[in-house]
């Protein structure tokens, strides 16, 4: 029950920063792929950088293991990415 | 307190800040719940649920019994957080309001209609989740929760969505690209 809790509170949290970083917008997902608003990539990449550092030095600390890594399947990552690609930019999500 | 009031009520904040927020959020949801967040596979479960009520039969395969179980999952949950949180940001700067339409740029390059809008953003999402599955996540689930765990497959996808992304944009737009 807790665990749900959480993943409200986390949901929560994640599409309160979503909204705020404009990414709930159709010209702000598509502007990134003309190169004309980077807000997509910056709020990515802040968000890699800070749950990676966060994740490893936790993990050198012996507080958390690793949940599954998300399997590494070179055809289906870079197809599904493909045709992922193409809805992301005419829809805007 | 009310520098934060302030802070909370902009309608945008710098991408690097609310980036900030969410690799808080993606650390947490490692650390006390041992999950990754996602957003395409909740869609898959709650399909899986309604499909096996609907037509039990069609759904009796492989991936709606073991690979996408039929359940409320904590994925699941999480979505329903992640839509009250878009939500709450809306609230919060007072910009929520119901749109049925493109937005301007939208219009400007498909058309004004809204009907339009409609037909290609339900289109466009079926391609969309079509992918993620295919790919095993979409931006949040394998992108995101998988890059912070330096894994193989999502920089493959970042950059193949990027590849792609761009491609289409650019035959989409053509000389206004």
């Amino acid at each position: 029950m807790i665990n749900y809790i959480l993943a409200l509170l986390l949901g929560i949290a994640f599409g309160f920063s979503l909204n705020k970083a404009g990414l709930t917008r159709y010209y702000k997902i598509v502007n990134v792929f003309r190169f004309t608003d980077l807000a997509v990539l910056k709020f990515m990449m802040t968000a890699l950088v800070v749950s990676m550092s966060g994740l490893y030095v936790l993990r050198g600390l012996g507080w958390i293991t690793f949940p599954n890594i998300p399997a590494t399947y070179v055809a289906g990552n870079l197809v599904g990415g493909l045709i992922f690609g193409v809805g992301m930019a005419i829809t805007g999500f | 307190m009310n520098w934060l009031k302030t802070q909370i009520s902009k309608e945008l904040w710098s991408p690097y800040v609310a980036g900030v927020l969410l690799g808080v959020v993606g650390v947490l949801a490692v650390w006390l719940s041992d999950s990754l967040l996602g957003a395409s596979g909740a869609f898959e479960n709650l399909v899986g649920i309604l499909g096996k009520a609907v037509a039990p039969q069609a759904f009796d395969n492989m991936y709606f019994n073991f690979i996408m179980p039929p359940a409320i999952t904590w994925g699941v949950v999480l979505f329903f957080g992640i839509i009250i949180g878009g939500l709450v940001g809306a609230l919060s700067s007072r910009t929520f309001k119901i749109r049925i339409a493109g937005d301007e740029q939208w219009k400007s390059i498909f058309g004004p209609q809204t009907w339009k809008r409609w037909v290609i953003a339900f289109l466009g999402a079926i391609v969309l989740e079509y992918g993620a599955g295919i790919a095993g996540g979409c931006t949040s689930g394998l992108a995101i929760s998988g890059g912070m765990l330096l894994a193989p497959a999502a920089f493959l996808f970042i950059a193949a969505m990027f590849a792609s992304g761009i491609l289409t944009t650019l035959i989409a737009y053509r000389k206004n690209y």
